[in-house]
């Protein structure tokens, strides 16, 4: 890839001599061409939807996902052939049921009842008509987008000339090379940027992290969530200290000194805190579990995302117990005498 | 009548002079006790009666180290109050001292065993050790078949026994009871005096019960009347039934 490319998300296109440069690596075992781009096409109704555009290399198909219904990738070489696939969207890949509402004469039948693109169904991309052979199955995006995959002779004839069209090599290494090795090799002797494919997605997770809003928003939407958690908890605790106010009043009577008070409620916060942490993260990763597996939704629990909630919730319940170790401290143990 | 202040020495539990006690400052202020001289014996059991708000919780909270006097002195099994610190204080009223309350003040989630244990606990003794001991203490108050009762079950009755239990299963040398009966019908009330005084009572150890309880006047021996944050008169013996 371009040695500027941080992420799947911008990239930028390299010559298609880069191609036969990587294959001259040592080390590389195969190496296949991969381009991305973006097309609008005309659905039969009219509307038109933004795909991401992916050519694959016409020999292997290499980069093409599995596709529905066990259709073979090879209808992909077929005139004008295109894979779609729905990328995380809902909706957005559909053509009028009926087919005199499809490629209208006069004007577009946009609001017809509709269903589903399906093998046999056409749009038009630049004014070139190409043919649905199929729906993949890709991992859904995000941002989700509706993807459209094709081979790379299907794509240079459809798009828009460009003066480059190539946008990533994908390399395979020899059994005798580590991917990550293969990567500085070829980054050291074509001066392009390669990453191992662990590698580029970290990558872009990071680029995600840093340069996605929805990032901030989730944060500050999780701040939010974590100062109302300190403030119900804290007062929680300190509702159930000084409930008990009369109890600790007992204990200091009958000789209790403050280090013992203190350590019941810090024992007290503590198992709260162990028991909210062991709740919160159990739930967490059974809904997740369950959007994998009913709703095909792309969830994954990172391994900093409990470090960081457990020792969030040790934070809260801390400064809680500390606020309601307050009244105990000051608590005069002459209220446990009578009538007061 | 006799005196408040007893001349002879050694048997003392606690002796008080001139102690005072102001809460509060200023216009707000009220003096409840105003130059208390008393004296405990160690083995008496000692009543102190008088009006509402004539100081008899400060008094015994005072004695029982959870209080500060503003001045006099106080000397409770040989030791200066005043002269002890925060946490030697606590530490004192842990070993020294055990306390019965008109609300018996249980802890709710512990059961009778537990409850008991508490003081022990506190002195940090094994927990094993401590419930091992705790039933004796309870089998001696008659509890022994509600060892694992929650102090919700239990009848008034039991739950002031059980505090009894608790006052005494450190067996401490001075015992404060405020209002001990208060919350109990007389034919209970009465039973509670009498356990306080057969199993309490011991020549080592005094105890000071503070009542409104004519009832059980009976089961003191001497009586200490206050009014208005001082000690009017102390009975001793047969003298009793003339008061109130
Ligand atoms: N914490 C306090 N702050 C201010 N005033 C107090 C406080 N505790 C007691 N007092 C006042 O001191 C006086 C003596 O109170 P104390 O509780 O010792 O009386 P008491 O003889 O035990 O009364 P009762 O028979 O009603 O229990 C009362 O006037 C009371 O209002
Ligand atoms: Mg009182």
């Amino acid at each position: 890839m371009d040695p500027a490319v941080e992420s799947t998300e911008l990239t930028i296109n390299i010559p298609d001599s880069a191609l036969a440069r990587v294959r001259s690596v040592d080390g590389v075992r195969s190496a296949t061409p991969l381009a991305l781009a973006t097309a609008d096409a005309r659905l039969p109704n009219g509307r038109f939807q933004s795909f991401q555009l992916i050519g694959v290399d016409d020999a292997t198909l290499f980069g093409l996902p599995p596709l529905q219904d066990g259709v073979s990738p090879t209808v992909l070489r077929t005139p004008d052939a295109v894979v779609v696939d729905p990328g995380g969207t809902d909706g957005k890949l559909e053509t009028p049921i009926s087919a005199a509402d499809q490629w209208p004469y006069r004007q577009p039948h946009l609001d017809v009842p509709t269903r589903e693109l399906a093998a046999g169904d056409q749009l038009l991309v630049n004014d070139h008509r190409v043919v649905v052979r199929g729906r993949g199955k890709a991992l859904p995006r995000y941002p989700p987008r509706p993807l459209m995959y094709t081979t790379l002779s299907n794509a240079s004839r459809t798009l828009l000339p460009e003066r480059h069209s190539l946008t990533f090599v994908l390399a395979r290494a020899a059994p005798s090379v580590t991917p990550r090795e293969l990567a500085k090799r070829i980054q050291a002797q074509t001066g392009l940027k390669a990453r191992s494919s662990d590698d580029f997605e970290a990558d872009t997770v990071n680029w995600f992290l840093i340069n996605s809003e929805d990032v901030g928003d989730i944060a500050s939407m999780i701040s939010i969530a974590m100062l109302v958690g300190f403030g119900v908890t804290g007062v929680m605790l300190y509702m159930f200290t000084t409930d008990s106010l009369k109890q600790y009043a007992v204990l200091k009577a009958m000789g209790a000194d403050s280090r013992l008070l203190l350590t019941m409620i810090f024992v007290q916060s503590g198992l709260c805190a162990l028991l909210g942490t062991g709740l919160g993260l159990g739930m967490c990763g059974i809904v997740g579990q369950i959007s994998i597996l009913e709703f095909d939704f792309p969830f994954r629990m990172m391994w900093f995302t409990p470090v960081v909630g457990g020792l969030m919730v040790m934070l809260v319940s801390i400064l809680a117990a500390a606020i309601s170790a307050r009244p105990v401290l000051k608590l005069a143990p002459g209220v446990v005498f009578a009538g007061r | 009548m006799e005196y408040a202040i007893d001349a002879a020495g050694s048997d003392i539990a606690v002796r008080c002079r001139g102690l005072t006690k102001t809460y509060g400052a200023g216009d707000a202020s009220v003096m409840a006790l105003r130059g208390i001289d008393l004296d405990v014996r160690c083995g008496e059991l000692l009543m102190v009666v008088g009006p509402s708000g004539c100081g008899k919780t400060t008094l015994i909270s005072v004695i029982a180290g959870i209080l500060n006097q503003d001045s006099g002195q106080c000397e409770v099994l040989g030791r200066d109050l005043k002269h002890m610190d925060q946490r030697e204080r606590t530490r004192f009223r842990g070993l020294s001292i055990g306390f019965v309350f008109q609300l018996f003040n249980l802890l709710p989630a512990l059961n009778a065993v537990e409850n008991v244990s508490v003081p022990l606990l506190i002195n940090g003794i094994a927990r094993k050790n401590a419930e091992a001991r705790a039933e004796e203490v309870l089998a001696a108050v008659n509890l022994g078949s509600r060892l694992d009762a929650l102090p919700g079950k239990l009848s008034g009755g039991q739950q002031q026994r059980v505090a009894i239990a608790r006052a005494l299963v450190h067996e401490p040398k001075l015992i404060v009871c405020d209002e001990p009966t208060s919350n109990l019908d007389h034919l209970t009330g009465r039973n509670m005096m009498e356990l306080l005084r057969d199993i309490a009572q011991s020549p080592d150890r005094a105890l000071i019960v503070v009542t409104h309880d004519p009832r059980i006047f009976e089961f003191a021996d001497r009586i200490a009347r206050m009014d208005d944050g001082r000690i009017v008169e102390v009975v001793g013996g047969n003298d009793k039934e003339g008061l109130q």
